[in-house]
């Protein structure tokens, strides 16, 4: 293959084309992810959202195994608007488990320090993002969610998504909140609390959910 | 590669040539309905373009004033129910027309050569379709819109979970792009009003340079069809007033909850799979639909007459039917029903497989036969024969 006088200039002339072509691209990005600094098109480091104490009920309210209230928890997000940031509740149940358990889950994250009988989910499915409810009895899972029946051990309370029927047990051994069935890759995620009196207080929520 | 590179241009020039984006090359066959969809698709996307010119007039992108203004627009405002009912019913015949015109072309072979282009473009037209949809109804900000948001753009998310590819933030930040930011709110409906109105727009513009560079008649339908179509969807607005929903609340999802007719089938996929393959499988559908031109490479456009291709349309439209019915019926055990669905996928794709190599064989045998057959004598002049015959008139 010879290098003629005409293919050396158009690989000269393809130089600056490609290098105009990246300088344009970049912002580009940064103009639908503004939160994005210079070639780092892909960190979502910056769109981690902030959160803070928050009482969000009381232990009295969950007197017996398996009584459970809903709360929500605000976190502020980032918002790619003139804004800057939105604040998103992040629905959750507290409940209380028949027996003190670990709460901290297969994917390594702890929800309190130590053994404890209540246990906080947030409420949206780690599947795509639904808001799955608490079912106490769990014959209505088997008639709302799809047919699916518990083994022996898991007929108690259990959590189920509307949307793909992924159902979670709150008392799963080893990682509570567990997926028992649907397609969902995994459990619940957890709250970070504290008890603080009678209070329980939210102090952090497992990342990753799209609120 | 350069003779690649020229392969490649000579291809796209006669393809090009022989585009067909809305049937209008085919006017001598307008005796057939089925070759009356390009000129509907044509017709009811303008239909739609026109009825949201009218809808934009009063409608305000922002969580807070989205679905009192469409409410306003519904009840309040003169004509207003004729524009939104125009727009959405325009949407749905503007969908189903597309499909309909895909399996034409399918079954009747039409995107072999030189139809390979117009195809993928149709096919192309069915995904942005789509996707103007569901951009499209978020804007109401209703619930079905709301969780049909969340659920479509959490799936990127696992793209960032690709064995062997490690987690660089991709499947992220394209949900985080489209959302705007990490949380369905108004980012998201500012974007997707930005895409929703972006896609008709771009597609039009890009269609008129074809007709002006073409001087092709857009619309091949007689004035009678076009009233009959315009009419039935103004009646139907009006008798079947477009549902509001409720308004979008990020606390609670409805049980049960259903997307818009034309993505029940996949929503329904999607319970049964795991979230990766959700999200893989759509891409691998759009895949096979724009690569088979080049897959289905014989010259038979009959479809008993290409079996394996023919199987996986009738299958295709099986399973787009059948899954449909077992979400509105909703009817989805998860334990029980997927190893069934992916049994008889195997055993039909395998049997379709083996009607294809019989297929072939058979024809291989005959034309050996044929071609084994000692040629007729040719007879002299004035004795039978062509030739004989052209002699004695």
């Amino acid at each position: 293959m010879t290098l003629g006088r005409r293919k050396v200039l158009k690989v000269l002339t393809a130089i600056p084309v490609l290098g105009g072509l990246v300088a344009v691209l970049s912002p580009l990005f940064r103009y639908l992810k503004p939160n994005d600094g210079p070639w780092q098109i892909f960190t979502v480091a910056p769109d981690i959202p902030k959160g803070g104490d928050q009482v969000v009920g009381k232990t009295t309210a969950l007197a017996k195994p398996w009584d459970f209230f809903y709360f929500t928890y605000v976190q502020k997000f980032v918002q790619y608007d003139p804004t800057g940031y939105k604040a998103t509740n992040i629905p959750g149940v507290a409940v209380r488990l028949p027996h003190k358990v670990k709460f901290e889950n297969l994917q390594g994250y702890t929800g309190y320090k130590e053994e404890t009988d209540i246990a906080l989910f947030q409420r949206i499915c780690p599947h795509l993002g639904c808001i799955f409810n608490y079912i106490p009895d769990w014959r209505e899972v088997q008639s709302g969610y799809g047919g699916y029946t518990p083994p022996e051990a898991e007929k108690h309370a259990l959590m189920g998504c509307p949307c793909h029927l992924s159902i979670y047990d709150p008392s799963y051994p080893g990682d509570p909140g567990n997926r028992i069935s649907g397609p969902a890759p995994r459990g619940a995620r957890y709250f970070q609390f504290e008890i603080r009196g009678e209070d329980i207080v939210v102090v952090g929520a497992e990342l990753g959910a799209i609120a | 590669m350069s003779a690649i590179l020229d392969n490649l241009k000579e291809w796209l020039q006669d393809r090009k040539q022989h585009l067909d984006l809305f049937d209008e090359t085919k006017t001598s066959r307008l005796d057939n309905p089925l070759y009356t969809l390009g000129g509907l698709i044509w017709l009811s996307w303008i239909v739609v373009i026109v009825s949201g010119i009218f809808l934009m007039v009063w409608y305000v992108p922002t969580t807070t004033g989205a679905y009192r203004s469409i409410e306003h627009i519904t009840y309040d405002i003169p004509l207003g129910w004729l524009a939104r009912g125009m727009h959405k019913y325009g949407a749905d015949m503007l969908i189903t027309c597309i499909t309909l015109r895909i399996y034409r072309m399918y079954f009747a072979g039409e995107y072999k050569k030189p139809g390979e282009l117009s195809w993928m473009i149709l096919f192309a037209s069915l995904v942005l379709g789509m996707i103007s949809g569901i951009t499209g109804y978020l804007l109401i900000w209703n619930q079905r819109a709301f969780w049909a948001a969340k659920t479509v753009l959490t799936v990127p998310t696992y793209y960032d979970e690709i064995p062997g590819f490690g987690n660089l933030g991709l499947g992220r930040a394209i949900a985080y792009i489209f959302l705007g930011g990490p949380a369905v709110g108004q980012a998201t409906i500012t974007r997707f009003y930005a895409i929703h109105f972006g896609i008709s727009v771009l597609g039009l513009i890009l269609a008129e340079v074809f007709f002006y560079r073409t001087r092709r008649r857009r619309l091949n339908l007689s004035p009678f069809v076009i009233a009959l179509v315009v009419v039935f969807l103004g009646y139907l607005s009006f008798v079947r007033l477009t549902d509001m929903g409720r308004w979008a609340n990020p606390n609670r999802t409805p049980l049960p909850i259903l997307s818009d007719w034309y993505f029940l089938a996949l929503y329904q996929v999607v319970k049964y799979m795991p979230p990766l393959w959700a999200g893989i499988a759509p891409a691998l559908l759009i895949g096979y639909g724009m690569v088979v031109p080049f897959l289905d490479r014989t010259k038979e456009t009959r479809p008993l007459e290409r079996p394996f291709f023919f199987t996986v349309g009738v299958l295709a439209l099986v399973y787009w039917i059948g899954f449909t019915a077992l979400i509105m019926l909703n009817i989805a055990v998860i334990g029980r029903d997927p190893p069934i669905i992916m049994a008889i996928t195997i055993v039909v794709m395998t049997l379709a497989f083996l009607w294809e190599i019989a297929h072939r064989r058979r024809k291989a045998q005959m034309r050996a036969a044929t071609a084994k057959a000692p040629p007729a004598p040719r007879l002299p002049p004035g004795q039978g024969g062509r030739g004989g015959a052209a002699a004695t008139t």
